[in-house]
């Protein structure tokens, strides 16, 4: 009993010690004032309507989901056939791939930083489009995952063969059996990245700076001048992220109903 | 001519070869059965047939039709496979109608079909339930009718049965024969279980290391099997080279042949006129339901004896006994 007691105890601290911070932020996102009191002195929802008012805040946001969004739609349109034809046709080249994951770990943002501005900076390239490009990369280990995962799990080269051998072309195999079977692990990848990229701060800063303000780099420029706007952005960004990963969570358990078939 | 024909079928994967020369005649409306160890090549024979795999020489014809560059979706051949390769996003029924969909059957026609052949799986229940919410014999059920309604020239059946448990396996092969036999379809079935092969089938290819060892009817195969693997392979055989054998019975035995195969139920303890004749000391006996199987020793080597289980059968353990055998029950293998 004694012994039961002491883990409860020390797992309520475990919950203290990673959620306080986080309830702290979310209530000085709405808090009136809150210096001198152990709890603020009273509640406000004014500061999550400025930040909304700010329509530095919504470009921000939108700049933020286009460059996120964009590099997950140009990684689903270029990596994912490709690795699709890997791993399903081509198998001995999978270490490769498992190498170029690798590899994406093992860039510091800093080094990469400094090198896109050394290598693009002068040749005319707009940096946006370099740090789009290291964006479209980086997120290759969740989408090779994603989508090797999915395939293994439903059996993606057997499907194919079963929907070739039922009369359908290798177009319609693809497009109306192996795609639907291995899209919620695909779109799970998807949303993993997008909310990586969207959390995105050491390159974008780096490299581009106040030239193309996202959401991180507006929260940056915040934490400066009001510590509650600051804590509103914040609230704004895991809640997103809460929706993210509710729908991801989601959308594995379905894939893995699926995958015992 | 028959209706599938495989001639000089050649498969190498870098050095190794998988299959050497096999040669096949399948007549329309056989069950015809692969029967061989894992590895032995006999999935590699039904892929090829179907197109999924290249052979790398070797004629395989359909009706008389070259099938050598004839695309998998053109070559009417269905297949059922171990892991039953359903799609898992659609329901059963979805399932089922795929192959029909892409034949662009009209929707009214593709409903009745897929009803009757779920009928003839059993299934007519479970039209709407998906592939993960089904039990192994179920799932491998939908992908029979699955194949089935396209009614495919041939129809490949991959170690269908593999993967489910004994008593749904042995009602599925029940089944399985008897929609064959409804449909008059024509089917290989590939599988390593050599009771499954002599259940289903009207003839048998035995496979060893990607050659066909011996080909025949069930009871050809197990009661003259042609050489020692398939002997060992398709039964508990004992198998005796001749010097021992002449040994044990005290006298010649005529022919060529150095090695000599007897099924362990066709010794038995009571004399027959005519019958050869030996001891041996009971060693060891096991009990599997139905039969009893007797370990006997005869000088430097043991045999086997399977009775059935009734009561005067039981042998007492270190006696010597008197074995007999029928002439014909001892088989010359190769």
């Amino acid at each position: 009993m004694r012994k039961k007691g002491f883990a409860d105890l020390f797992f309520v601290f475990l919950l203290l010690y990673l959620f306080l911070p986080i309830l702290a932020t979310m209530l000085y996102a709405f808090a009136t004032n809150w210096n001198k009191t152990v709890l603020p002195e009273g509640l406000t929802f004014k500061w999550i309507a400025t930040l909304f008012q700010d329509s530095s805040f919504i470009e921000a946001f939108g700049r933020s989901v286009l460059l996120s969004g964009g590099a997950v739609l140009l990684a689903l349109l270029f990596i994912v056939p490709a690795i699709f034809v890997i791993v399903l046709y081509f198998p001995k080249y999978e270490k490769w791939i498992q190498a170029a994951v690798v590899m994406v770990y093992a860039f510091p943002g800093v080094i990469l930083a400094v090198g896109l501005i050394r290598a693009y900076a002068h040749i005319g390239v707009p940096m946006i489009l370099a740090v789009l490009g290291v964006y479209v990369i980086s997120i290759l280990p969740y989408i090779y995952q994603g989508t090797r995962n999915s395939l293994r799990s439903v059996n993606g080269k057997q499907l194919l063969d079963a929907a070739e051998l039922l009369g359908a072309s290798k177009a319609q195999a693809f497009t109306k059996v192996l795609l639907p079977a291995v899209y919620p692990g695909l779109f799970a990848g998807a949303l993993l990245s997008f909310s990586v990229l969207f959390g995105e701060f050491v390159l974008i800063n780096l490299v581009v700076g106040s030239r193309f303000e996202t959401v991180q780099i507006y929260l940056m420029k915040k934490l400066s001048t009001s510590g509650h706007i600051a804590s509103s952005v914040v609230f704004v960004y895991l809640v997103l992220m809460g929706i993210l990963t509710f729908i991801i969570s989601m959308l594995t358990k379905r894939s893995k109903g699926a995958a015992k078939a | 001519m028959s209706y599938v024909v495989i001639e000089g079928l050649h498969k190498t994967y870098g050095t190794n070869a998988v299959l050497s020369n096999i040669d096949m005649a399948i007549e329309e409306g056989e069950f015809v059965t692969l029967l061989g160890p894992s590895g032995c090549g006999k999935s590699t024979i039904l892929r090829i047939v179907a197109g999924l795999t290249g052979a790398t020489s070797g004629v395989v014809k359909i009706e008389g039709k070259n099938m050598n560059d004839i695309q998998p979706k053109n070559r009417e051949v269905g297949m059922v496979f171990q892991s039953y390769a359903l799609f898992p996003n659609m329901t059963v029924k979805e399932n089922v109608a795929f192959g029909l969909k892409m034949k662009k059957m009209n929707a009214i026609e593709i409903e009745q079909k897929v009803k009757e052949v779920l009928a003839l799986v059993h299934l007519s229940d479970k039209e709407h339930a998906f592939p993960h919410e089904l039990s192994g014999g179920q799932q491998q059920r939908v992908a029979l009718a699955r194949a089935l309604i396209v009614r495919p020239k041939v129809l490949l059946l991959d170690e269908p049965l593999s993967a489910l448990d004994a008593q749904i396996r042995k009602k599925l092969q029940a089944d399985l024969r008897s929609i064959q036999t409804e449909l008059g379809m024509t089917m290989v079935l590939v599988t390593h279980d050599q009771e499954e092969a002599m259940a289903v089938s009207d003839k048998i290819f035995v496979m060893n290391k990607g050659e066909i060892a011996q080909e025949g009817s069930p009871t050809e195969i197990y009661t003259k099997p042609a050489s020692e693997f398939v002997a060992n392979f398709i039964g508990h055989y004992n198998v005796f080279t001749k010097k021992e054998l002449e040994q044990m019975i005290g006298g010649k035995l005529p022919g060529e042949r150095e090695k000599f195969a007897i099924r362990p139920e066709a010794i038995h303890l009571k004399a027959n006129a005519g019958d050869l004749r030996f001891t041996g000391i009971a060693k060891e006996a096991v009990m599997s339901g139905n039969v009893i199987r007797t370990v006997f020793e005869v000088g430097e080597r043991t045999f086997s004896v399977e009775q059935l289980h009734d009561r005067q059968a039981s042998v007492v353990l270190g006696n010597t006994y008197e074995c007999y055998v029928s002439q014909e029950d001892v088989v010359a293998l190769i």
